[in-house]
């Protein structure tokens, strides 16, 4: 389709146009539901590039070989010679290069997209070559992200993003079905790139003055920006804006119509983005501008912001809705010694590969790192070759490489294999009890070590009140996480069952992405459950929400009960939910080292090495 | 046509670090933390721009250095001919890609020779680049495992010593590793961390009147790299010749017993194990007297050592707050 002829999401197309009249803007990315158009649109802008102008689109099933660029068979058998055979940087490179559901990738080609990226060139080291082409292009992608995040890193390489809303209007939705049917008319574009060559033409003439390159520095210290990244692509944007608009000096309306395309994804976020519900919330007044503000063409005067207000912004926004007297922050109990937890469907894994996070990847993707003996689907090239090679004059080479049965060498991959374990605290009022958080946290900070040692991700969800929320995406940095744990506050009721539902989805989103990932989930609560979010009763939600989870495969799970155990008002609620969700149940006790070695002294069946 | 060292704005703690292991290579290299967009890898990539000529073996792919460990080849070449001839090179800034495989870092069997001639023959890798420049790892902590273990053997022992092919070869390959790494993005293995000599933090500059100027400059390149360097090219020289001037100052400034002994006060108050803190503050406060131009090492230069040097080595518990560091060195440093 042509980007004229695109119905509505005059913004989404703007991103485009200052793209396609000045690279140095840096991309785009698209955020927005499935079927919302944002492929379709992103892949418009092949028609309002100069003609010839590449358009590479990396599918998410990309080896490293076909990104990189890999060792030519044929030419290398035939000639003896190893030849280099360039790959989608290579192609892209003064062009777009276009990732569909990029937040799909898999983190080893994203790292290496991004490497190439910031050094517009490709540095080939691999299966005996070494080449280096220049591979600049322009990033373009799209995401839906109820199917998981995209790192943070990533994010920040794109020039711009915008997100995308279905058209509500009938006219307009209708305007896309006759659209979606017509057949485009090849001049479709004409008009707009005719515009956008004039703007090109004009750019090198576009001047900005000192007073504004304050005014886009005075708008990046005010959204606390990270890194200098906003400011260049901001200039960029806005430059490309004014030869757009036919002038020769940029004026601030250049740069507020630019500002939340740059922005958008770049305001640093203290806190991950509470659910949508609660934006409406009167409690929310006192938080800065919220997102439509944001998109405001006027960007509101710079104040500064001191780095207390900083720390207040991390908490998490709950607070003023109850009582203060309700809502206390308890500090993290003393971290205590405690024997590993390991994975227990890892163990056989462990004792056949010798590393812990790692895992022979046999399927697809992964890193080649080394050619072996061993038979595996992909043939190391270059190493059988170099097992040929000395024998060539023996074995009377003419005009091709002879290759012995014993020659073949195989391609060791590796990738990261997965381990996440996600904490569920429980952040009820009861948990305040006996200060029974501190000893909670404390348990998770020991559980924390542990997963720092071994180099897991770890991620937290903390349900009370009437919600359950994702304070800690997944992430590999454990001192997040022990931040995010020093400010887990607690009050209100109990939503067991909607913890459990976030629970869910948070490993359905994950295991999406990274099939292979392990899971640990690890439920820190009383049990005490007393609020319910389907309207079911408690303990039946909870008993639907342990279905739900025992169906999915790679999952090990613990109760760590924090209720003091030997006092009349006991009620080991905690256990029976352990044995609902067939997980392994602790209290906080036994979670200690010296008792834990006991316990698998005593051969039970646990998940402790 | 790089961005010129000396253009970019402020982070002159970055610059510094980087400087320092100039002057003296055997600090062992520099680790660079810090968020995105910040100029990390700028300031290592324009680096290259600075660096001094060394004196190696004629030839030599390992840029041997006569008077230190040499290659199998040059070994050879010393016991036939009873000499060696050196030639200056500058030194470089070589890149580790992420997506490099183990024959490419330690070198292997050299195919189309072994084709044509049908005899083994070492083809050297990136570690033979390295021997005596600079190794840059762009996000040393998305390293593959694999590939670190290789860096720390060799890093370990100065030489890479290869058998695999049929082919057996040692050349020295003593690098100053610098890496790059969003902590955001992942830890990096004790181990590891060690390995570098230096570590430094960077941070997004707040100043205004700074980050226009960075813009300015960014735009001013991307218009023109030529006639912007044209504007740089002489602070580039003269830095460079400060540089070699403290190169060649460092063996006259002595290192006396009271030097050693505040070094090692502070130390110990801070309870470091090892003496790989003890030996990179003494080349590090070395390093900057020469680059300051002075003739003896002051309580300045070893106060100004210990951030770089300690910063990444103090013992931390796992979720102690960086905050934290900082205070304990000076509480050492108050000392002195």
């Amino acid at each position: 389709m042509s980007c004229s002829s695109f119905i509505g999401h005059d913004e989404a197309k703007r991103t485009l146009i200052l793209n396609a009249i000045d690279a140095r803007c840096g991309g785009v990315l698209f955020v927005g539901e499935k079927g919302c158009g944002k492929s379709t649109l992103a892949r418009s802008l092949r028609s309002i590039l100069p003609g010839g102008t590449p358009f590479v689109e990396l599918p998410l099933n990309v080896t490293e070989d076909a990104l990189l660029g890999t060792i030519s068979i044929e030419e290398t058998l035939r000639t003896g010679t190893r030849v280099f055979q360039a790959g989608i940087f290579s192609r892209a490179h003064g062009g777009v290069l276009f990732i569909d559901d990029v937040n799909l990738l898999s983190p080893e080609i994203v790292s290496l997209v991004l490497e190439v990226q910031s050094r517009s060139e490709n540095v080939i080291e691999r299966e005996g070559l070494s080449v280096r082409h220049p591979a600049s292009f322009i990033l373009v992608a799209s995401m839906y992200p109820g199917e998981g995040d995209l790192s943070p890193h990533l994010l920040d390489r794109f020039g711009m993003c915008w997100g995308f809303e279905s058209l509500r209007e009938a006219s307009q939705r209708i305007a896309v079905m006759r659209a979606a049917t017509d057949a485009d008319s090849p001049d479709a574009d004409w008009e707009l790139t005719r515009r956008i060559s004039s703007a090109r033409n004009m750019l090198p003439q576009v001047t900005v003055r000192d007073r504004l390159l304050e005014y886009i520095a005075d708008i990046c210290l005010t959204y606390h920006v990270a890194g200098h990244r906003a400011d260049i692509y901001l200039l960029a944007a806005a430059r490309a804006q004014a030869a757009l608009h036919g002038k020769r000096d940029v004026s601030r309306e250049e740069i507020d119509l630019v500002v939340p395309l740059v922005l958008m994804h770049r305001r640093r976020e203290l806190q991950p983005p509470p659910p949508p519900e609660q934006q409406e919330e009167p409690e929310r007044s006192q938080e800065p501008p919220p997102e439509s503000q944001q998109q405001h063409e006027e960007p509101p005067p710079p104040e500064q912001q001191d780095e207390e207000q900083d720390e207040q912004k991390e908490t998490p926004p709950q607070p003023q809705e109850l009582p203060p007297q309700d809502e206390e922050v308890f500090s993290v109990g003393e971290p205590f010694k405690m024997k590993r937890l390991f994975f227990r469907k890892d163990r056989t894994e462990r004792a056949a590969s010798g590393r812990r996070t790692r895992t022979r990847a046999r399927n697809r993707g992964g890193r080649y790192v080394k050619s072996v003996f061993r038979k595996s689907r992909d043939i190391a090239i270059d190493a059988t070759l170099r097992a040929a090679a000395p024998f060539q004059r023996i074995r009377n080479r003419t005009d091709i490489v002879v290759i012995d049965e014993d020659d073949f060498r195989y391609k060791r991959k590796e990738r990261k294999m997965g381990h996440l374990a996600v904490f569920v605290v429980d952040g009820s009022g009861s948990m305040g009890a006996q200060k029974r958080m501190v000893a909670a946290k404390g348990a998770i900070q020991s559980l924390l070590i542990d997963c720092y040692q071994k180099r897991d991700l770890v991620s937290m969800i903390v349900f009370r009140k009437d919600h359950a929320e994702v304070v800690l995406e997944p992430t590999a940095s454990v001192e997040h996480a022990a931040r995010r744990l020093r400010e887990i506050p607690v009050g209100g009721k109990t939503p067991l069952g909607a913890g459990l539902f976030e629970t869910y989805r948070l490993l359905e989103r994950v295991g999406r992405k990274h099939p292979e990932t392990r899971f640990l989930v690890v439920l820190i609560t009383d049990g005490r459950a007393n609020q319910s979010m389907s309207g079911m009763a408690p303990d039946e939600e909870i008993a639907r929400m342990a279905t739900l989870l025992n169906e999915q495969s790679g999952i090990d799970m613990i109760v760590v009960d924090t209720e003091e155990k030997g006092r009349f008002t006991t009620t080991d609620r905690a256990l029976s939910i352990a044995t609902l969700l067939g997980a392994d149940y602790y209290t906080i006790n036994e979670l200690k080292a010296d008792i834990l070695t006991d316990m698998v002294q005593t051969n039970k069946t646990l998940t402790i090495g | 046509m790089i961005f010129p060292f000396t253009a970019l704005v402020n982070q002159d703690e970055m610059k510094t670090a980087l400087i320092l292991n100039v002057i003296d290579p055997s600090i062992g290299g520099l680790l660079i933390m810090g968020e995105k967009g910040t100029g990390k890898s700028t300031a290592v990539r324009a680096l290259a721009d600075l660096l001094p000529d060394i004196e190696a073996v004629k030839d030599c792919p390992f840029t041997c250095d006569a008077d230190g460990t040499l290659c199998s080849d040059c070994r050879d070449m010393l016991a036939k001919d009873g000499h060696l001839h050196q030639e200056p090179r500058k030194m470089r800034v070589v890149e580790l890609p992420l997506g490099v495989t183990e024959d490419r870092l330690v070198g292997t069997l050299d195919i189309e020779h072994a084709i044509r001639h049908g005899e083994k023959r070492f083809e050297p890798g990136i570690l033979a680049d390295a021997n005596r420049n600079f190794l840059y790892v762009d996000e040393v902590n998305l390293l593959e495992d694999h590939i670190v273990d290789l860096l720390l053997d060799s890093a370990a022992m100065g030489v890479n010593t290869v058998e695999r092919e049929g082919i057996s070869f040692v050349h020295p390959a003593r690098f100053m590793l610098v890496g790059t790494m969003n902590p955001e993005e992942g830890d990096l293995r004790p181990q590891l961390l060690d390995r570098f000599g230096l570590c430094v933090s960077v941070t997004s500059l707040r100043d205004k009147k700074q980050r226009v100027e960075i813009l300015k400059r960014k735009a001013a390149f991307d218009s023109d790299p030529e006639a912007f360097y044209a504007t740089w090219v002489a602070g580039q020289e003269k830095l460079a010749a400060k540089i070699i001037a403290a190169r060649e100052s460092l063996a006259a400034i002595p290192v006396d017993d009271d030097v050693l002994e505040k070094i090692v006060s502070i130390t110990s108050a801070l309870s470091l194990d090892g003496h790989r803190a003890d030996i990179v503050m003494m080349k590090t406060s070395h390093a900057l007297a020469a680059f300051r131009g002075l003739s003896t090492i002051g309580s300045d230069e070893i106060k100004d050592a210990s951030w770089f040097a300690l910063r990444h080595r103090l013992k931390r518990l796992p979720f102690e707050e960086v905050g934290a560091e900082r205070e304990k060195v000076n509480a050492a440093l108050a000392q002195i």
